[in-house]
Parts: C-alpha cells; sequence; structure tokens
C-alpha cells in the first residue's frame, strides 16, 4: 500500500477540527500548569468554548457539504462521520457541564480531569472519520486510553478503583481480539480499507477474523455477551464519566459497525443478519429483565443501556439505509434522554450523596423540576409517546419491519412493556412516595442548563421531528450505494397516497 | 374558530396544561381558573363542531392536514366523522366537569390539572386522528397520565376482593384474580393500569407495522389505506394475513375497552383513581376500544371484519354477565360502578358484532350514553368517598338525610345507567337491542338479562348509600351547595336527559358515519329509512331506492327505536 502525502492545505481542511481541538487541548493544559490558583470551573467553560468552536466548525462542514478523504482513504470526512463528530462533541459538552460541580469530589488532578475528557472525545472523533481497520484500532486505543483514567478517577474510592481495573483488563483482552481480527482479515484479503473488501470471498479465516472485530466492537457498545463489564463499571464510575461512557463511545463504535456490515460486509447480508438477529434478542431481553432486579439508578441505568443497545441493533440488522436512518435517529433521542437522566442523577447525589432508588423517595416533593425531569427522561428511554424516544423506536421498526424481521420487532415491542415496568418503579418513587427528608435540592446552574437542554431535545425531537430526520437521510447517503435497492428509493410525500 | 375547530378542541388543554406549568401551586384559584378556561374553550369548540358538523354531508370533516415526517410517511390528520364528533363532545364535557369535580383537591393541585388536562386532550386526540401512527401515538399518551393521577392522587383499594353474597359466603372476580397478585394498593393498580394496557397497545402497533408493510403504500393514513391497501388473501403461518392483523388489532385495542377476559385492571383501576379520573377512565378512556377498532379494523379491513366480528358477539356476552354478578356482589362504591361499566361496554360490542346500521348506531350513541351516566355515578361516588372517606357500601347508609341533592342525582345517574325512558341511555339500548335480534338473539336476551342485573346492583347500592339507617360516624357529611360542586353534576344530567328527548340531531350525525361503514362492511345498501315500519328487505333492489344516496336520515322519523329491525337486514 502505497500513501500518496503530497497534502495540500484544502485536504488540511478537512482536519481542521482535530487539528484545532488538539491544540485547544494543549492550551488548556498548560493554563491549568501556569495558573494553578484558577478556578477549575474556569477550565470547564475553556474546554467547553473550544468544543464548541469545532462544533461550530463541523457545522460549518455540514451546511457547505464538504467532505472528501485522506491518507490513502484511511480518513474519510463524509456526512456520515460529521454527524457522529457533532453527536459525540455535543455529548461531551454537555457531560463537561455536567462535572462541573462533581469535579469537586476528585481529591487530585481536577484540571487534567477536562483534559481527559476532551482527549477521549478527540479519539472518538478519529474513530468516526477511520475508513480502515488500523485507523480504527489505533482511534479506538487513543479514545479508551482516556475512559480508563476517567473511570478510576475517584481515586480513594474502593468502587472506583475495581471499576477501573474491570474495565481495563477487559478493554484490553477486547483490544486482543480487535488486533488478532484485523490480521485474519488482512491475511484472508490483503485489504485494509472497508469500501475495498467488499468482493472478498466468505472463507473461514474472514469470518473467524470480523466476529472477533464483531466481539471487541461489541464490548464497546455493551451488547450481550460482551456486556459483563458494563453495571460494575458505570457503578463505580463517576457519575458524569458514566453518562459519558454510556453515550459517546457507543456512536463512535457503531459508525464502525456501520461502516464493517454495510460497506465491507454489505454482501453477506444474508449471513450476519442472523448473528445480529440473536445478538439484538439477547441484548434487549437481558438488559430489561435484570433491569428489573437493580436497587441503584446507576445500575439501572447501565442495564437499560443494554437492552437499548439491542434495540439499536435491530436497525442495523435491517440493514437499509433506513435502519441506520433509524439508528441515527435513535442516537439523537438517546443521547439527550440519556445524558439528561445522568445529570439528574449527578444532581440528586450531589445533595444525597448516594444513588439508590430508595434515595429518589418523594423527589417529586423536595425538587419538582428534577422528578418532571427525570420522568420525562425515563418515559423517553422507555418509548412513550409524545417523546423522542418513542419516535426512534417506531423509526427503527418501521425500518425493520420493512424488511421483515417480525420476531424481532415483536421482541422488541414486549421488551418495551417490560422496560416500562422498571422505569416506572422509579417513577413511582420520586412521585408516590413520600419523601424521608423533605428539604428541597438545589441544582447548580451548569447542570441545570444540561437538564433544560436534555428536556428541549426530548421533547422537540418528540413533537417535531422533520428537520433531525432530514438532518440523518442526509447523514446516511453514503449507504445508498451499498445496501439493497429497496431502501434507495426514499418514499417521498409526494407519491404517497396518489 | 370555524374551520379550525378541531385544532382548538386538541391543543386548549395541551396550552392550558403547559401555562400550568409556570404557575405556582400557591396560587390554587388562578391554577383551577386557567384549567377550567382551558377546558371550557375546548367544551365550546366541540359544541361548535357537534352542531356544525353536517350529518348530510357525512364523511370526515373540519379536516387538518400537517406533514409530520416525510421518510415514515406520517402526517397530523385530523378529522371528525359522525362517530368521532359525539365522542369528542364527551370527552370535553367530561374534562369540563371533572374540572370541577376535582375543584376541592388540595395536593399539589397544579399537577393534577396538568396531568387531568393532558389525559383528556390524548383521548380527544384519539377519537379525532386519522392517521394510524397518530390515533397510536395519542392511545400510548394516555396513559402515563392515568399512572400518575391514580398513583399520587389515588386511594388504596382496602376490600378489594372481598364481596359476600346475603348468605355471607365469599366471591371474588377469578378472572381478574389470576392477575392479582395480592395487592390492593394504589401503586399496584396504577402499574397493573399501564402494563397491561402497554402489553395490549404494543400488540395493536404490530397490527397498525402490519398494515404498513403489506399495503406497500409507506403511509400510516387510514383514508388512504381504506382505498388502496390491498391485504386479502395473503396466506401467512396457514392463516392469511387479514385475520391475523385483524386479531392483532380487535384484541389489542379490545383490553381498552374491556373486553371479557381482559377486563381485570380495569375496575381495580377505577377503584384507585380519584373521582374526576374515574369519570374519564370509565367516560371515554374506555371507549377508545371501540373507537379505535371501528376506526381500524372496520375502515381498513370490512371483510375480515364482517367474518371475525361473531368473536366479540360471544365475548361480549361473557363481559355483560360476569361484570354484572361481579358487581352485584362488589362492596366498594366504585368497584360496583366499574364493574358496571365494563358489563355495559358489552353492549357496545354487542351492537358491534351485529354490524348493522341500527345495531352499530346504537353503539356509537352508548358510547356517549354511557359517558355520561357512569360521569354522573363517579363524580358522586367521589363525593360521598370525599364526605365520609369509605367507599364501603355496607358501611355506610342513610346517607339522603345529609345529601339531599346527591341522592337526587344519585337516582337520575341509575336511571341513565338501566337505560329509563328519556335518557339518551334508553335510545341507545333499544337500538343495540333491536339491532342484533335478527343475528344474535341469545346475546340480545343475555344483555336484556344484564339490564335486570343493571338494576338490581345499582339499587342495592343505592339503598346502601342513601337509605336505611344512617351510621353516626357520618354525621357531619353535607350535601353539594355550592354551585361549583353541583355544576358537574348539572351539566352531565341535563346532557344525558337533553339527547333522551331529543336525539334527532345527536341520531342523524351517528348514522352519517354509521352508513358508509356499514355499506362497505356487508355491502348492504341502506334502505332509506324504512320509517313505515314496513319497509321489506327486497326493497333493496327497487329502482326507485337504489338510486338514493346511501347516507340519508329521515327527518320526518319521530325516534330512532320505531325503525323496524327488519329493514335494515
Amino acid at each position: 500500500m502505497i500513501f500518496s502525502l503530497n497534502l495540500s492545505f484544502s485536504d488540511l481542511l478537512l482536519l481542521v477540527p482535530e487539528i484545532f481541538l488538539t491544540c485547544w487541548l494543549c492550551v488548556v493544559l498548560i493554563v491549568d500548569f501556569v495558573s494553578p490558583r484558577l478556578p477549575k470551573e474556569q477550565l470547564a467553560y475553556l474546554s467547553v468554548a473550544g468544543l464548541a468552536i469545532t462544533l461550530g466548525c463541523l457545522a460549518w462542514f455540514d451546511v457547505s457539504h464538504i467532505s472528501g478523504a485522506l491518507f490513502g482513504n484511511m480518513f474519510v470526512l463524509d456526512r456520515m462521520a460529521i454527524f457522529f463528530k457533532v453527536f459525540i462533541l455535543g455529548a461531551t459538552i454537555l457531560v463537561i457541564l455536567s462535572s462541573v460541580e462533581y469535579v469537586n469530589r476528585f481529591t487530585l488532578f481536577r484540571g487534567e480531569y477536562y483534559v481527559l475528557v476532551v482527549m477521549s472525545a478527540l479519539g472518538m472523533m478519529f474513530m468516526a472519520s477511520a475508513n480502515d481497520l488500523l485507523s480504527v484500532f489505533v482511534s479506538l486505543e487513543f479514545s479508551t486510553l482516556g475512559f480508563y483514567v476517567l473511570v478510576s478517577y475517584l481515586r480513594d474510592d474502593l468502587a472506583s478503583n475495581e471499576a477501573g481495573l474491570k474495565f481495563f483488563i477487559l478493554g484490553v483482552f477486547a483490544a486482543g481480539l480487535f488486533a488478532y481480527g484485523i490480521s485474519l482479515v488482512y491475511g484472508e484479503t490483503g485489504q485494509l480499507v472497508f469500501s475495498e473488501m467488499s468482493s472478498a470471498q466468505a472463507t473461514p479465516g474472514l469470518i473467524i477474523g470480523f466476529l472477533l472485530i464483531f466481539a471487541a466492537l461489541g464490548f464497546k457498545i455493551g451488547a450481550v455477551p460482551f456486556h459483563s463489564w458494563i453495571p460494575d463499571t458505570y457503578h463505580g464510575a463517576p457519575t458524569p464519566v458514566t453518562a459519558f461512557l454510556s453515550i459517546a463511545p457507543k456512536g463512535a463504535a457503531l459508525v464502525i459497525l456501520f461502516r464493517i456490515f454495510l460497506v465491507a460486509l454489505a454482501s453477506f447480508k444474508p449471513v450476519w443478519v442472523y448473528l445480529l438477529v440473536a445478538v439484538s434478542i439477547v441484548s434487549m431481553t437481558y438488559g430489561n429483565i435484570v433491569a428489573i432486579a437493580q436497587r441503584n439508578i446507576k445500575r439501572l441505568l447501565a442495564y437499560s443501556g443494554i437492552a437499548q443497545i439491542g434495540t439499536v441493533l435491530i436497525g442495523l440488522a435491517a440493514g437499509t439505509k433506513m435502519g441506520s436512518d433509524a439508528i441515527l435517529f435513535y442516537l439523537l433521542a438517546y443521547l439527550f434522554a440519556n445524558l439528561g437522566a445522568f445529570a439528574v442523577v449527578i444532581a440528586v447525589s450531589q445533595a444525597i450523596g448516594k444513588d439508590e432508588i430508595e434515595d429518589y423517595r418523594g423527589l417529586n416533593r423536595r425538587s419538582p423540576f428534577l422528578a418532571f425531569a427525570m420522568l420525562l427522561f425515563l418515559l423517553s428511554l422507555a418509548g412513550v409517546p409524545p417523546l423522542a424516544g418513542f419516535i426512534g423506536k417506531l423509526y427503527i421498526f418501521v425500518a425493520a419491519i420493512k424488511e421483515g424481521l417480525y420476531t424481532l420487532i415483536t421482541v422488541g415491542l414486549i421488551n418495551i412493556v417490560i422496560s416500562m415496568y422498571y422505569y416506572l418503579i422509579v417513577v413511582k418513587q420520586m412521585y408516590i412516595n413520600e419523601p424521608i427528608d423533605p428539604s428541597p435540592i438545589r441544582i447548580s446552574a451548569p447542570l441545570k442548563t444540561v437538564i433544560y437542554v436534555g428536556l428541549a431535545g426530548t421533547l422537540v425531537i418528540g413533537i417535531y421531528p422533520q428537520p433531525f430526520t432530514d438532518w440523518v437521510v442526509e447523514a446516511t447517503l453514503m449507504f445508498s450505494n451499498f445496501v439493497t435497492p429497496s431502501a434507495t428509493a426514499l418514499p417521498s410525500a409526494g407519491h404517497v397516497g396518489s | 374558530m370555524g374551520e379550525h375547530a378541531l385544532l382548538y378542541i386538541l391543543f386548549a388543554p395541551f396550552l392550558g396544561a403547559l401555562g400550568l406549568i409556570f404557575v405556582s401551586n400557591r396560587q390554587p384559584l388562578l391554577v383551577r381558573g386557567i384549567a377550567a378556561s382551558a377546558a371550557f374553550v375546548s367544551l365550546i369548540a366541540s359544541i361548535y363542531l357537534f352542531y356544525a358538523y353536517d350529518p348530510v354531508k357525512g364523511g370526515f370533516q373540519f379536516v387538518e392536514k400537517l406533514e409530520w415526517s416525510r421518510q415514515l410517511g406520517i402526517s397530523l390528520h385530523l378529522g371528525v366523522d359522525g362517530i368521532g364528533t359525539p365522542l369528542v363532545l364527551a370527552s370535553t364535557i367530561l374534562l369540563f366537569a371533572g374540572i370541577f369535580v376535582s375543584w376541592h383537591i388540595k395536593d399539589r393541585t397544579k399537577e393534577f390539572y396538568i396531568w387531568l388536562l393532558i389525559l383528556a386532550a390524548a383521548t380527544i386526540g384519539v377519537f379525532m386522528s386519522l392517521d394510524l401512527f397518530f390515533l397510536y401515538f395519542f392511545y400510548e399518551m394516555s396513559v402515563i397520565p392515568m399512572y400518575l393521577l391514580l398513583g399520587m392522587w389515588g386511594s388504596h383499594t382496602k376490600t378489594y376482593l372481598e364481596m359476600t353474597d346475603t348468605e355471607g359466603m365469599k366471591r371474588r372476580d377469578s378472572v381478574g384474580f389470576i392477575f392479582n397478585f395480592g395487592s390492593n394498593s394504589k401503586e399496584y393498580a396504577a402499574m397493573k393500569l399501564v402494563l397491561f394496557l402497554s402489553a395490549f397497545a404494543v400488540m395493536a402497533l404490530m397490527g397498525i407495522l402490519l398494515i404498513y408493510k403489506y399495503s406497500g403504500l409507506n403511509t400510516f393514513d387510514i383514508l388512504v389505506l381504506r382505498e388502496q391497501a390491498n391485504l386479502m388473501n395473503i396466506p401467512v403461518l396457514g392463516t392469511t394475513l387479514d385475520k391475523i392483523i385483524w386479531v392483532l388489532v380487535f384484541f389489542g385495542f379490545a383490553s381498552i375497552a374491556p373486553l371479557w377476559p381482559m377486563h381485570s385492571w380495569s375496575p381495580v383501576g377505577h377503584a384507585a383513581a380519584p373521582a374526576a379520573t374515574s369519570m374519564l377512565h370509565a367516560g371515554v378512556l374506555m371507549k377508545l376500544g371501540h373507537f379505535s377498532i371501528i376506526r381500524v379494523a372496520f375502515e381498513i379491513l370490512p371483510e375480515t371484519t364482517r367474518e371475525m366480528m361473531p368473536i366479540a358477539a360471544v365475548l361480549c356476552m361473557f363481559s355483560i354477565i360476569y361484570g354484572g354478578f361481579v358487581a352485584y356482589y362488589a362492596k366498594d362504591t366504585k368497584y360496583v360502578i366499574g364493574y358496571s361499566s365494563s358489563s355495559h361496554m358489552g353492549y357496545v360490542f354487542l351492537g358491534m358484532a351485529a354490524l348493522n346500521y341500527i345495531s352499530l348506531s346504537g353503539a356509537v350513541i352508548y358510547m356517549f350514553a354511557h359517558a355520561m351516566a357512569t360521569g354522573m355515578l363517579f363524580a358522586m361516588a367521589g363525593w360521598v368517598y370525599d364526605q365520609t372517606h369509605t367507599r364501603d357500601i355496607p358501611s355506610l347508609g342513610g346517607l339522603s338525610n345529609k345529601m339531599p341533592f346527591i341522592s337526587a342525582c344519585f337516582i337520575v345517574g341509575c336511571m341513565a345507567s338501566i337505560g329509563m325512558p328519556g335518557t339518551v341511555n334508553f335510545i341507545a339500548e333499544i337500538m343495540i337491542i333491536v339491532g342484533s335480534w335478527n343475528k344474535y338473539p341469545l346475546q340480545v336476551v343475555v344483555a336484556m338479562l344484564g339490564i335486570v342485573l343493571t338494576l338490581a346492583y345499582l339499587f342495592k347500592m343505592m339503598r346502601g348509600l342513601f337509605y336505611g339507617p344512617m351510621n353516626q360516624k357520618y354525621g357531619h357529611a353535607h350535601d353539594a351547595i355550592s354551585t361549583v360542586d353541583r355544576l358537574p353534576l348539572l351539566i352531565m344530567i341535563s346532557v344525558s336527559i337533553g339527547f333522551g328527548i331529543f336525539p334527532m340531531h345527536l341520531y342523524d350525525v351517528v348514522r352519517s358515519g354509521v352508513d358508509p361503514l356499514i355499506v362497505k362492511i356487508t355491502e348492504v345498501v341502506p334502505v332509506a329509512q324504512s320509517g313505515d315500519g314496513a319497509g321489506p328487505p327486497s326493497a333493496i333492489g327497487l329502482p326507485e331506492i337504489g338510486t338514493t344516496p346511501p347516507i340519508v336520515a329521515n327527518k320526518t322519523l319521530p325516534t330512532p327505536m320505531l325503525t323496524s329491525p327488519g329493514g335494515s337486514e
């Protein structure tokens, strides 16, 4: 493979967001060093400013349709990559805002916390653009490196250390599987770039290679049976990190799953659809049933996250453009609802110091705003209209039923009902039970901002989804070349019913 | 107003709920004022709608269409026909009355009204949706407010399952018992309601998704689907697809109706709910089931409906008799009314199953009539509970001395529920019975028995509450004196009796909705009203009658029950 590295400035333009963010990261680090007396909130806002500028730059790319590929197709900037970069940056901004107050719990290295969060975000931005197996591996490990540290950031807390260790050991194991998978795939096909593998023959080596890669990515998104780290890690990690972990890496790993399944392996769809159906069914059912038994809100959200990923995989199993539209849309809904829910968890744990579901007793009396916000976030996760999660689930089901995945949809629908139960248990604690200590709960301004953003997103996407569906449809246009023709013909409203 | 009446009706409660968010609970009068004015706007608009609806023109009127999602083929398509119009009116009346019934709620007043308004708006939304997606959207949206209303402002059902007959023998709802995990708490009732309804709702959603897929039209629009969708004769799993869809849709929606044996959530929910919620629940929420079956199954799968509707005819017998007997043995006031509602909903299924003009019109009018009657009863049971803090009938008695107005209204409520001539219930009942006689004589006999049972348990409850020796513990109870307390009852009574005496417009409106449906399902063109009572069925073939447009309501007919059943078959 020969790289032509004669980069022009217009090529570098595609890398501007990443380059800028890297420089900004260094600035934040230097500022932290040279003025140690600076309040750490300022660092948070400084990081948010950098992320926001990057976000603005990407939005400009999106509007002016800038796209292209660099380094011999290792790095692509297509609409999909832009979507996920915006997604990851948005999540990072919300996570940083929700950690402003929480950071005071850390005994040391409060400034570096923000640097690590932004660093992980940077890694995930590269993941969104990675178009061959090597760049996927490097960027994936780069982003995970930040997470290993972040998860065990509560130095003196045993649970946090355990979470970090568990995450690290399993993460390294997954990285090993991934590397082995890459070597097998490369050995069989002689290719590393996804789009050039589509003509490969189904040899045992290739199948095993891709299964190993799928296992590693399944670890990232937390699908059953690669989920075992999720509950303990979510439970032990600092809550903002849990929030970050629950959304951004899943988004980043899904881009890669898209590129593998819908681009590299598009011709093997009849084979891998069974794999995805099985993983999806098991994830949904396991996640939801085990969530019923949880006593801790972070564990509950962890298991609910496993179930949500199962739902997302329904869309991937559909394997059409519409399926990927639905997944992108669902992720948007999930972003607002999940980060919002974690923001409420942070607010409550700041006031009470614990995360047990019991502690939510009578939250409605102590802080009607928090209780109402949590209610809407949980209902959106459960998929109740008129909230974003409902439209997301319906979008996925519609995409799947067009491909005739009846079993999967039936299981998905049953799981909506199961999930309703445990979300309502929390609602019951908040609204029906009376508080033991009725003192009001104070919410800090940045946290309130996050909750407002979450509420706005959850309601607006649910009530007026058209701009968002337009956006996701544009973001997946690249797939119309690869997937079955039935899905490429988008129904336009003019034809409907005429 | 005018053309956009539907938007006012639907969005006034939503906007009222939104406005309430910004009001403090420390100003209870402002809170109630906003809620009442939102409901009032909705009520006025729906009265306008009801009288502006043109039954001669028929079809869907006041149509609004806003594109909502191009990719999924969803539009916010609203419109009412002769079936939706009276139900919208019933919902807004009950919402308005419910606001006054719950005037004295002290705990978290604001939140109560927010959820009540959302609940009512969601049910209204179902009655005017012409898009399968939005039908489901509003349907499912009505479930969560129920959970919170029951859980936060409801009351525990202490005497649940403790039913004894005159010899002191224990009785129980054995079908409901299967799903009962021995809990009498309101939390249990609320959770049971949500899980039951959601479980069956996703079943209906599966049916809707199958319609979407196999129609191949990329749309959820009911009007497009009913014209163009061809779902017949697709073999699936040893049967045909249309039957599977029909079963999914029918049982999915029948659970909220509630059809036996899927009724067990309903009386428990009624009993735990606060008065206004029970009113909306029994008054309109249960009708979502029948309405959605008519809108989805009848409109889109007419031939399958003709073939499969006997299922409903069989199950409705159990509903009527079973519900009636349990209501007879129950000792909890709301429990009695709850089971009576689920028993009376069996009549609606009977009217729907017989599939002819008279019976289906009767079923629709019955939905409207029952909303008023059961609304009254629940409002008064709520009043008695507020005064005495018990719903245990044996421990009550002699309240007529303390509350003469309530007991007088209660008698009217019972009369309406039984179907006394002079109330709109009578018209509906007689139409169902007359209309179904030819096709389902056995069921009609059962329905008659059901009326006798209704008489028995309502009179038993009335005697238990208002007559006999007074329990001195409740000496402090007082009557509804203020206008605020009397207004809701007076509204519902006047509507019930008003339409009982002047039913023509209601009848015309309902017929204009029912006629095209029955034409589609049975392919029998209605005789241009056999008002002379001698219109033989063979008259259909006569050319001069055959040219009559199918949607004709005879203005000269004094009352609909004079219509001969033979003319419609």
